[in-house]
């Protein structure tokens, strides 16, 4: 009894650790996002985007797609051709949640892992005091262009989620199904609201930030011994879903309830 | 330039010594790992439990990060096994710290650097392969040699060479001490600084002074 007792305590008092040191990082990054100026850290930003955003292009497209032939199919099969409502659901769906949401996940799952994973074996090769020696300090040069980058790709590749679920939802139904397709892209404009469309926005520029933070900090986290590095990224996973998933709510019941 | 005041640490006892600036120092350590842990201290990396470290006449432990960072910039250091970025190309880890501190654009530091490579023995129609290598797959020499190129585009006012003819051959070693006493005259009062285990790997180099820890 005791020992399990102890080990929640643990557990807490890491879990707000963790938090404070995410804390920090982020307002690092925030405090000197302005060194995305100087060439060298500039070039680290626009490698990241290409690595993170651009890479992930086809992937996001394919899934983006396929999700929105899912759903669209389920809500033909629900309401009929009704084109105002298909879209007012799609727009619940497809950008209130799982634009962002999907996206958060596909980079957890694909630059998380690879962030962490390659900041740890940085500090384990001691790149990082290699840095340090030539006057460089790794936080500026590694951490604020990563975050940077992580949360600009998240923004954009959420949108690109979205427009590509849409899209390929509705020319699905409208080949297969032969549901008229302006019609129920007009549908999904007359239902779509401005305010939508900022709160999607807002949640994937919420989640950037998180999954960023969380993949550097962990991959900072590592100090000197190479088994600690794939325990650094599982870290880096676990917590980024769970944060990207309590924020979500957060953000969800705030905005809609 | 360097001034260690009673350093003590898990391997060191007290220990003192004074590099003066514009001369070459032999720094004769006991051991490999001796090497690393006073290259440690030296550059801001391990803070001592007691005694201070000085370099160009400021404390390094009292510091802030920034200061650390803009002193540094005035120290070139070549590390034993180079010390590259392994995520960065060979290129990009050459101008790295002279692109960061500098501004100059890296397509300006190529000639220099090409000067560099051809004095180190490099075929220069293997150049153009090599700058777009990542460095982990490449021979232990040439990291060597390109740690020292990086530090030399940085035309540092100290120089530090750790273990530096270690693990060469004879031809190679000879190349890189006449390079490395070149780089030491070409620019009045810098200090260049080789610190090794093995004082025969070094035996070419014509210091000033050596320090036998």
């Amino acid at each position: 009894m005791t020992t399990t007792a102890q080990k929640i305590g643990r557990n807490i008092i890491n879990a707000f650790k963790y938090l404070e040191g995410y804390y920090e990082l982020l307002c690092y990054s925030i405090r000197n996002i302005s060194l995305l100026r100087r060439a060298p850290i500039r070039s680290v930003f626009y490698k990241q985007i290409y690595f993170t955003g651009i890479e992930a292009l086809s992937k996001v497209a394919a899934i983006g797609i396929l999700i929105g032939i899912v759903i669209i199919t389920q809500i033909v099969n629900l309401v009929g051709s009704n084109a105002v409502l298909t879209g007012k659901i799609l727009i619940w769906t497809v950008v209130r949640e799982l634009g962002p949401l999907f996206a958060a996940i596909i980079i957890i799952a694909r630059s998380g892992t690879a962030i962490s994973s390659e900041l740890g074996s940085m500090k384990v090769n001691r790149e990082t005091d290699s840095l340090r020696i030539m006057g460089i300090n790794p936080f500026d040069y590694l951490i604020v262009p990563r975050v940077a980058g992580i949360t600009v790709s998240v923004f954009i590749l959420a949108f690109y989620f979205q427009v590509m679920a849409i899209a390929g939802g509705l020319a699905f139904t409208s080949i297969f199904m032969e549901l008229p397709f302006l019609q129920h892209l007009k549908g999904i404009f007359s239902a779509l609201r401005i305010f939508e469309v900022v709160v999607s926005l807002l949640k994937s520029l919420v989640f950037g930030l998180l999954i960023s933070i969380v993949s550097c900090y962990q991959g900072f986290s590592v100090k000197s011994s190479i088994t600690e590095i794939p325990q650094a990224a599982t870290r880096a996973v676990m917590q980024s879903l769970f944060l990207v998933f309590i924020f979500d709510g957060i953000i969800t019941l705030i905005s809609f309830a | 330039m360097i001034r260690l005041e009673n350093i003590t640490t898990e391997d060191f006892n007290a220990l003192s010594f004074r590099i003066r600036g514009g001369s070459v120092y032999k720094v004769v350590t006991n051991s490999d790992y001796e090497n690393r842990k006073l290259l440690n201290v030296i550059l801001g990396l391990q803070r001592p439990e007691h005694g201070r470290v000085f370099l160009f006449d400021e404390e390094v432990y009292v510091l802030s990060e920034k200061e650390l960072n803009r002193l540094f910039s005035r120290v070139g250091t070549v590390l034993k096994d180079g010390g590259l970025i392994s995520n960065l190309k060979v290129w990009e880890n050459i101008v790295l710290p002279a692109w960061y501190h500098t501004g100059k654009k890296p397509e300006d530091m190529e000639e220099k650097a090409i000067q560099k490579f051809k004095e180190a023995g490099i075929e220069i129609s293997y150049l153009k392969e090599l700058m777009g290598r990542l460095p982990g797959p490449l021979p232990f020499h040439e990291k060597k040699i390109i740690g020292l190129v990086r530090a030399m585009l940085m035309e540092p006012e100290l120089m530090i060479y750790d273990s530096i003819c270690e693990g060469l051959s004879p031809e190679m070693s000879d190349r890189l001490t006449k390079m490395t006493m070149d780089f030491h005259s070409e620019k009045s009062g810098r200090t260049s600084v080789y610190v090794t285990f093995d004082e025969q790997s070094v035996k070419n180099v014509k210091a000033d002074t050596t320090l036998n820890l």
